[in-house]
């Protein structure tokens, strides 16, 4: 019993979590438009570091993103400065990741604003000390209150709050909440830089098309060859695209499921186990009392029948109690991570519950019914003599 | 007894001795290994005697107990039960034989852990063919009473003592009425006073007109019985009628 409720109960609880995970996984990917493109500096990308020391962390400059606009087949070019420093409006301290952009930068992000504006092209000429704050921000300097008009400082700089941004929540297993972002003008006004850490963008169409031109364009203005093979092992920069990072989360996605019917099926394995031991356990009791049953004249098709019965019946009701666990305990666990986690949604899933509650009923049935009927072969003296 | 205890079809009627055996030999075999128990064993018991099986520990009492209550098969000879051979019966007509004509009290008892007296005691009557299921309840109750359990018919037969269970396996035997009873060494385990208890329970069985086959090695308890087979290496080496020489009512109300 307990055999059957563990095994049960374990299917149950993990195909239900891989479920939820997967569900993560798959909001993440639902978030950005597939058309939206990041250009970094380095062969690396972002996964190099954002540290100045890796080699062309000044590949890609300003002149180059003013150049980008000439290409058809992108749209909303936003160069990214990253600003080091603190946040701090009155005794609160933050630690954002503060970025200066243009206002085509809200556009490629499909953010939205729940107070205030976005910084304009007129913030941008005049260099305003005006600031966009992420959900995050705003409640931990400001505690929800209203933001906009409040003055903040930024390394040491007093700005203006314009905004605050709709919370977003994880993009790529990263918070994009706590981000601030100011016109790229008051931003290399303050670093003095000529280069961008990053630019994004937009497919306008075809994204492969759009893909080509860029790496054209930047490999025409930066000379670089192409090695005979096609590759880019000669660029000094590097193109992604939410589609691509959508097609390594599918595979992750894939593999999650993989993972899963693994897991299920190691759950099922260990239950069946389970249950097969209980069942072989009870074979000696079992046996005995088939012995004694037919002493006293039970015929062999009124032992099968009692076994059979009796056998589905245990299985069900403990198959019942562990899907009532593996929900719960399921239940549990999402209640839990949700408050880390609010992608993190409870999950069950059918399909599985069925399996387990299957696999249980034709264990039970197999490793209950099997040594019976061997049992009821017996003379009863043998059958009562087992051992 | 009610005669819808006792369907005749399949036997040679009444006339024929109950049990019957001709150069009866049993043998068991455990991987090949030919242990010989039994050796022509030839012995006649009617309907109403009182037989008390004695001799030595292995010296085969209980194989031959198992044998005339079909438990156990022979390995050569002849049983006949009511004329008819036990080797003739195929496995329903053995369910049935066993569920309407013999009942046994076993050496090691034999309940049922988890059940009640009750349920253990009606065990029987739901394979039986005849009796139908409105007496079971006042079948069981009046076996239980004939055992002085009354008191613990909820009892699970896990919490019971050992002259106690003896006392539940012969209400279980007795429940279905059968004209045979076998009973192995029923007081091998209890203390005299227990013990005289269950001689007189099967005492009134007998003189109620039931045919009792019990295994001793007690010369004091084989001495209710009216008949002694002496068993030896799988040998009969002595078989006696004897006049009873102990009445179990009397001994009990000795006792108290
Ligand atoms: N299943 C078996 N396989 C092999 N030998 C067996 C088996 N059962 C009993 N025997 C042997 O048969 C012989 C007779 O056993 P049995 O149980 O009939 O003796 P018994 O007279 O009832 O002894 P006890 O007084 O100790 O109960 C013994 O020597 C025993 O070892
Ligand atoms: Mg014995």
């Amino acid at each position: 019993m307990l055999g059957i409720i563990i095994g049960v109960g374990a299917v149950v609880l993990m195909t239900g979590v891989g479920k939820s995970v997967e569900g993560v996984i798959l909001g993440q990917i639902d978030f950005m438009g597939p058309q939206t493109m990041a250009l970094f500096p380095g062969n690396e990308g972002p996964e190099g570091g954002n540290s100045s020391m890796r080699p062309d962390f000044d590949a890609i400059t300003f002149s180059d993103t003013e150049a980008l606009k000439t290409l058809t087949t992108v749209k909303y070019i936003a160069p990214v400065v990253f600003v080091p420093g603190n946040a701090v409006y009155g005794r609160e301290e933050t630690d954002p990741r503060i970025a200066g952009s243009t206002p085509e930068y809200y556009l490629n992000q499909n953010i939205e604003v729940t107070e205030g504006r976005f910084h304009d092209q007129k913030d941008e000429e005049a260099s305003n000390s005006v600031v966009v704050i992420g959900s995050d921000i705003a409640e931990d300097l400001f505690f929800n209150q209203s933001a906009v008009g409040k003055r903040m400082e930024l390394a040491n700089k007093k700005f203006t709050v314009i905004g605050v941004l709709k919370p977003v929540g994880m993009v790529f297993f990263q918070n994009v909440d706590d981000r601030i972002i100011m016109p790229l003008s008051t931003a290399v006004a303050m670093t003095g830089r000529t280069y961008a850490d990053m630019v994004s963008m937009q497919a306008v169409d075809d994204f492969d098309i759009a893909f080509e031109d860029v790496r054209a364009l930047l490999r025409q203005r930066h000379g670089i060859t192409v090695p005979e093979d096609g590759s880019t092992d000669n660029d000094d920069f590097l193109v992604r695209s939410a589609a691509q990072a959508e097609e390594i989360l599918g595979t992750v996605s894939i593999s999650l499921t993989v993972f899963i019917t693994l897991i299920a099926g190691i759950s099922l394995f260990v239950g069946g186990i389970g249950i097969m031991n209980i069942m072989l356990v009870s074979v000696t009791e079992r046996t005995r009392e088939i012995g004694l049953r037919k002493a006293i004249g039970a015929k062999r098709k009124d032992i099968l029948l009692q076994i059979l019965l009796e056998s589905v019946f245990l299985t069900l009701i403990g198959g019942c109690i562990g899907i009532v666990l593996g929900i719960g305990l399921d239940f549990l666990i999402s209640a839990a991570v949700n408050k880390v986690l609010s992608e993190y949604q409870f999950a069950i899933s059918i399909g599985a519950i069925f399996l387990a509650l299957a696999m249980a009923t034709v264990t039970g049935i197999v490793f209950g019914v099997y040594p019976a009927k061997k049992a009821s072969e017996l003379s009863p003296i043998e059958a009562l003599r087992y051992e | 007894m009610s005669s819808q205890n006792n369907p005749t079809n399949g036997f040679n009627g009444e006339d024929s001795p109950l049990i019957q055996t001709k150069n009866l030999y049993k043998s068991y075999f455990n991987e090949g290994l030919e242990t010989k128990v039994l050796f022509d064993i030839n012995l006649t018991i009617n309907k109403g005697e009182f037989v008390a099986i004695m001799g030595p520990s292995g010296s085969g009492k209980s194989t031959l107990m198992h044998i005339l209550g079909f438990l156990d098969n022979h390995t050569e000879g002849e049983y006949e039960f009511h004329g008819k051979a036990a080797r003739t019966m195929d496995e329903d007509m053995l369910a049935k034989v066993r569920a309407t004509r013999v009942s046994f009290v076993f050496q090691a008892f034999n309940l049922l852990p988890r059940a009640s007296i009750y349920q253990n005691v009606m065990l029987p009557l739901i394979y039986h063919p005849i009796i139908p299921a409105e007496e079971r309840d006042s079948r069981v109750n009046k076996a239980i009473e004939s055992v002085d359990l009354t008191d613990r018919t909820n009892f699970l037969s896990n919490q019971l003592s050992g002259g106690q269970k003896q006392r539940v396996a012969i209400a279980r035997a007795l429940v279905t009425e059968p004209e045979l009873i076998f009973a192995d060494e029923p007081t091998g385990n209890l203390d005299s006073a227990s013990g005289i208890q269950v001689m007189k329970v099967l005492q009134d069985l007998h003189d109620s007109g039931h045919t009792i086959i019990l295994v001793t090695h007690e010369q004091s308890t084989a001495e209710h019985a009216d008949r002694i087979i002496e068993l030896f290496d799988g040998r009969i080496t002595r078989d006696t009628e004897e006049f009873k020489t102990r009445w179990a009512v009397d001994e009990d109300k000795l006792m108290k």
